[in-house]
């Protein structure tokens, strides 16, 4: 085992900050380390780590999505709206959740659309089409705040797998979420490892023509990438409306900034062709614990923004001196001639 | 036949894609006007127009400029409103002045909102010229940070009660024309002087075009990005300033939804998103028209939301198209190589 | 000899067009199941259009591809893979970011169709691959770690280990050594044994003429010759090439003897690059540098123009001892440089001829306050576009509208118009027609004539012939021999290159 290698990987310096925050906040707050904060922390990253998943996964391929929490919400809202338009039985949990993630899918498949049939650049691309579903959310599916929103969505909210009263302090309540999400994430890991899609994606990252020449379909993988955004933000969206027991369509806009941030830190390089699922998990976590428990640091939640921005920043430039520390370090000559 | 077709493509292209874009604002002016003759088509739209469109103007063009170079900058609008809450908060806390004194801090104010923008642009350029961050990361990790100040340091509530002397520069009139306006053009020209008639105006059009055969020819690369980003945090200061005079307020949140209308009309404009070519002109052509929709929007009683759709519809029918001619525009240079 | 049935692979009648403009007009070839192929060609020939249509990449307008016994009229890359077709491409097609052993596995998962992979399976295939062409890489490094003449050989083994039947190598030569050469021609032979059919696509006639069986020469898109490899004489090949009965006398100018030197370069080391490398030019002197792409040759072009770092030595220019640790303490030194590749190092494509002329010397043409002083900037291109002989009528057009020499004049002119004392040429008349490249090397003889030095890295050894007063030969980074006017003689420079 290499331990110089281990060292010196992303994930570990995330463990650190992550292992250094938590005593800082603890030693401020000791309440901080209770087994309810824990599961708090999970309950609130659950729909984070969702939509972190799909990022990384357009990350890795070198592109950017900046539309996934407005395809989140459309299909979150959407998915209430047309069971209480269309009077489906309000008690199932699997319809909304179908639903929304179909939308989800019908979404990115427009994403994909114009990025893979068109070849439009992704920011671009998906900063429209971030315009346009949101604008269609809100001017013909409603713009309204949906409070009652169907019972089996409603009494998810509370579904808790363990719920552990300690002699003092709260109730510590852990939802039963944690078992899916703990199986999407492995499976997106495996997706990424070890499936032909998901080695098609790294080698999108490493390079488009190289991988056109190998006989990958860079277009198909491209579509098959974005729609896969699109599930896992479309099921991202319908948890949140279920956690929050309520539907509103304004929500969720402007959290792709957070998310971003919690991949890169995460490790995901944003040229492409490196990333992986520890690393965001351990980003998102990072970034939980910073929006969460600020507070409990003494430090007002206004600044939550602040921090991440901040961090976001002493990560990238972290990894920009090491890129530049690599590439003298290769000094291989690179200047191939042209024939 | 293929010289004059080269001539038409170089010397006039740029007259080519304004005299289209032309066509565009006075074929939008003509639909809204006929489709809402009272409304759309009055002198009080017209001004309310004129009002608010320098603002947004001046912040496309400092995408522009980070764009010509091949680049992003996606912190203009927390920058703007980052120099915009430094400005009020100077003057608020000087609000018991009058008259000269009052005027002095209100330009005290101004150059402290600059000096914002300026050090926030100094930040972006550290990263992007001289760390070799990619633009897109750089600036949402500063668009992110400067954002995030700007709320901690309001708790999110906005300043407002700012000097009617100040305000009048956002709502009053220089000789009949919205003061605003005026401004705008005297910025849109002073850019557009250094784009087009400057050493360094040509240095951002080479390293857009190719940074490696900028590298290559010795032109101070890095120096010549560095600028840019500093330019369009200085604009972007401008445009918070401005921002601020008219709605009497500056607030960390304002104009969330103006990156993705700076991009459609830098765009729509004729600025290439891969860098090397764009102008002035354009983008102040695309603002107007894209203000005009706005504005027809609302005249029709179209919701505010049908024209967040708009803006992302016509940003990616203009890329499409981008494209399709490009493509077009290669097949034929391939040939043309062949053939030579 | 051999009583194996042969199949036969090749494509028939192609014709190729692209908006408008010929690339192939009716191309046929046909290379034998165990055969060695050479496809020679110039730049322009429509040898890379011809392996883009073999392996998928383009479809032809008319003709038939034919593998075997089937035959397409037009093929998908994967399609190809699976038919065994492989393609060696220059730049290698390899991913960086993954690793040795997943990028030689790649093909074989996707050639197989499957779905789910193993890193056992993975590491499996890539040692056995490896295995096959004898060579000894860590198949878990990163590829981006991996020298050039490395992922050469990943390449093969990537390509070698599909069952591949028909492989096309793309230049194959230009970055190895003569060592690796003869790996590679060790491999070529175990894979014809296995009646692979294999096709050399180059234009280095030398190096391919010992391994290939049979030739074709391509010229304008069209088939001039073919025929068996041992019926062509290297002249023979040159003029089908090119068409031309080439004047290679040579147009060095007589060199006035100076006692000054522009400059002197002392133990130049950069280590594992280029160590130990001395040398110094006279005004009016043109010291040409060859050797093997890997060589190090590039790299101590660029160390010289401040692009690439010095570790030790000391470089003289104009007397003065000075540091060139970067490009425009070169510049400011007097020293300039074309970079080889003008497509991506040289020129501004999206721009005016006119912008591309002045890129260098830009900061020559401010006019107050900064502003560009138009009249001279337009004065300047007329000048240069008349002094070199640029084809173009309007210096606002774009330089894409220019032809591959008229373009390399640009480049030239663009450095010219700093009047260096030093000009370093990294490849000038690399995929120029035979025109400009004459009047290219006429161009570098009249400037020094007027006393500039030039420095010419160049592997076209004919070139280096005709132009340069002295030639040096860089093998692993070191001067190995240097040859001056008398003893410039084309066989001896190939042997000293091997």
């Amino acid at each position: 085992m290499n331990w110089k290698k281990l060292l010196l990987r992303n994930e570990t310096a995330l463990i650190i900050a992550i292992i250094l925050l938590s005593i800082t906040i603890g030693v401020k707050s000791p309440e901080f380390f209770t087994l309810s904060t824990l599961f708090d922390i999970f309950r609130s990253s659950f729909v984070q780590l969702l939509f972190a998943l799909g990022v990384l996964v357009v990350i890795i391929s070198g592109g950017i999505d900046v539309s996934f929490p407005i395809v989140g919400i459309f299909a979150g809202y959407t998915a209430v709206v047309i069971m209480q338009k269309f009077d489906l039985n309000e008690n199932s949990l699997m319809i909304p959740i179908v639903l929304a993630i179909l939308i989800g899918v019908a979404l990115g498949g427009l994403n994909s659309i114009a990025i893979a049939s068109f070849g439009i650049p992704t920011l671009i691309a998906t900063l429209g089409t971030a315009g346009v579903f949101r604008g269609i959310m809100l001017t013909f599916i409603g713009s309204s705040f949906i409070s009652d929103i169907p019972v089996g969505l409603d009494n998810f909210a509370t579904a808790d797998l363990l719920a552990i009263q300690p002699e003092e302090g709260t109730l510590a309540r852990l939802h039963i979420l944690i078992i899916p999400i703990v199986i999407i994430t492995l499976l997106v890991a495996f997706l990424l490892n070890r499936t032909m899609f998901g080695r098609s994606v790294y080698a999108l990252g490493g390079g488009v023509e190289a991988t056109r020449r190998l006989g990958i379909s860079v277009k198909r993988t491209q579509a098959k990438i974005y729609m896969l955004v699109g599930a896992l933000s479309g099921l991202a969206g319908i948890l949140y409306v279920s956690l929050q027991r309520k539907a509103n369509p304004y929500d969720l806009a402007g959290s792709e900034l957070d998310i971003i941030a919690a991949v890169v830190l995460g490790g995901a390089s944003i040229m492409g062709g490196y990333g992986t699922v520890f690393g965001t998990v351990l980003g998102v976590i990072l970034i939980s614990l910073i929006k969460n428990n600020l507070i409990l640091l003494g430090v007002s939640g206004s600044w939550q923004r602040a921090a991440v921005g901040a961090l976001l920043l002493i990560g990238i430039t972290v990894q920009a001196i090491n890129e530049s520390r690599k590439a003298k370090n290769r000094r291989v000559s690179t200047n191939d001639e042209a024939a | 036949m293929n010289e004059r077709w080269n001539k038409l493509n170089t010397g006039l292209l740029a007259d080519r894609k304004i005299t289209q874009l032309l066509a565009i604002t006075i074929g939008t002016l003509l639909v809204f006007s006929i489709l809402s003759p009272n409304i759309f088509f009055s002198p009080n739209n017209f001004k309310s127009m004129s009002y608010q469109v320098p603002e947004i103007a001046i912040l496309s063009i400092a995408v522009m400029l980070s764009m010509l170079t091949g680049g992003i900058d996606l912190s203009i609008v927390s920058i703007s409103n980052a120099a915009a809450l430094v400005a009020a908060y100077v003057m608020r806390s000087k609000s018991d002045t009058t008259g000269t004194e009052s005027l002095m801090w209100i330009l005290i104010a101004c150059v402290l909102g600059i000096i914002v923008g300026l050090i926030a642009g100094g930040i972006n350029s550290i990263l992007i010229a001289k760390l070799d961050v990619t633009p897109i990361l750089a600036t949402l990790a500063t668009m992110t940070l400067f954002n995030g100040i700007a709320i901690g340091m309001t708790d999110g509530v906005s300043v407002s009660g700012l000097p009617e002397q100040f305000m009048r520069v956002g709502n009053g009139t220089f000789f009949g024309i919205p003061t605003p306006f005026v401004l705008m053009v005297i910025i849109a020209g002073a850019v557009g002087l250094w784009i087009n008639k400057t050493t360094l105006g040509l240095k951002i059009f080479l390293v857009g075009t190719n940074r490696k055969a900028a590298q290559y020819s010795v032109m101070g690369d890095r120096k010549v990005i560095a600028w840019v980003y500093l330019a369009s945090g200085f604009l972007s200061a401008l445009a918070g300033l401005i921002i601020a005079s008219r709605t009497s307020a500056a607030s960390p949140d304002f104009g969330s939804s103006y990156i993705l209308l700076a991009i459609v009309i830098v765009v729509l404009g004729g600025v290439n998103p891969m860098g090397g070519f764009g102008t002035v002109t354009g983008v102040i052509l695309a603002t107007v028209v894209l203000q005009m929709v706005s504005s027809g929007f609302n005249a029709l009683r179209f919701s505010q939301f049908l024209y967040l759709a708009a803006q992302g519809g016509v940003l990616i029918f203009v890329m499409i198209l981008n494209v399709v001619l490009e493509n077009r525009r290669v097949n034929k240079s391939i040939s043309k190589s062949l053939r030579s | 000899m051999s009583t194996l049935l042969t199949t036969e692979y090749g494509v028939k009648d192609i014709v190729k067009s692209f908006g408008g403009a010929k690339a192939l007009s009716g191309v046929s070839i046909s290379v034998k199941s165990g055969e060695v192929h050479c496809i020679a060609g110039e730049n322009g020939s429509g040898k890379s259009t011809l392996i883009k249509i073999m392996s998928g990449i383009h479809a032809p307008d008319t003709g038939l591809i034919r593998l075997g016994e089937k035959s397409f009229t037009k093929l998908s890359p994967r399609e190809a893979v699976h038919e065994g077709v492989q393609v060696i491409f220059q730049d290698f097609s390899l991913l960086p970011n993954m690793t040795v052993a997943e990028n030689i596995a790649m093909p074989t998962y996707i050639l197989n169709n499957s779905r789910i992979l193993s890193k056992k399976q993975t590491k499996e295939i890539a040692s056995n691959a490896l295995d096959l062409i004898g060579v000894d890489i860590d198949i878990n490094t990163p590829v981006a770690d991996i020298s050039i003449a490395s992922k050469q050989l990943i390449a093969i083994a990537r390509a070698t280990n599909l069952g591949v039947k028909m492989l096309f190598m793309d230049e194959p030569t230009t970055a190895l050594t003569r060592k690796e050469i003869k790996r590679l021609f060790e491999v070529v032979e175990q894979i014809k044994a296995r009646g692979v059919a294999t096709v050399f696509v180059s234009h280095k006639i030398d190096e391919i003429q010992e391994i290939c069986n049979t030739i074709t020469i391509l010229r304008n898109g069209e088939v001039v010759a073919d025929g068996l490899m041992k019926d062509y004489k290297r002249d023979a090949i040159s003029e089908a090439m090119t068409g031309l009965n080439i004047s290679e006398t040579r147009i060095a100018p007589p060199l006035k003897p100076s006692t000054t030197k522009v400059i002197e370069v002392k133990n130049l080391s950069t280590k594992p690059t280029f160590s130990n490398v001395s040398f110094s030019i006279a005004p009016g002197e043109i010291l040409g540098i060859t050797g093997l792409l890997g060589s190090g040759r590039t790299e101590l072009a660029e160390a010289i123009f401040g692009q690439y770092p010095v570790d030790s030595g000391e470089i003289i220019v104009e007397g003065k001892s000075i540091q060139l640790n970067s490009s425009s303490a070169a510049i400011k030194a007097g020293i300039g440089y074309v970079p080889p590749d003008r497509l991506t190092q040289g020129l501004f494509l999206d721009q005016s001829i006119l912008r591309n002329l002045v890129a260098v010397g830009i900061d020559q043409y401010q006019g107050r306050g900064g502003t560009l002083a138009k009249n001279r900037l337009y004065e300047a291109g007329e000048k240069w576009i008349k002094d070199l002989r640029i084809k173009t009528k309007n210096s606002q057009n774009p330089v894409t509208s220019l032809s591959g020499g008229n373009q390399q004049r640009v480049v030239l002119a663009k450095w010219l118009a700093m009047n260096p004392h030093l000009m370093i040429l990294n490849g000038p008349t690399v995929g120029v027609d035979i025109g400009s490249k004459r009047e290219i090397l006429e161009i570098i003889r009249d400037r020094a004539q007027e006393g500039m030095a030039f420095l010419v890295v160049s592997d076209d050894i004919p070139e280096l012939i005709q132009i340069c007063h002295r030639v040096m030969v860089i093998k692993n980074g070191q001067v190995s021999k240097e040859f001056n006017e008398s003893e410039l003689d084309e066989n001896v420079l190939y042997k000293e290159l091997s």
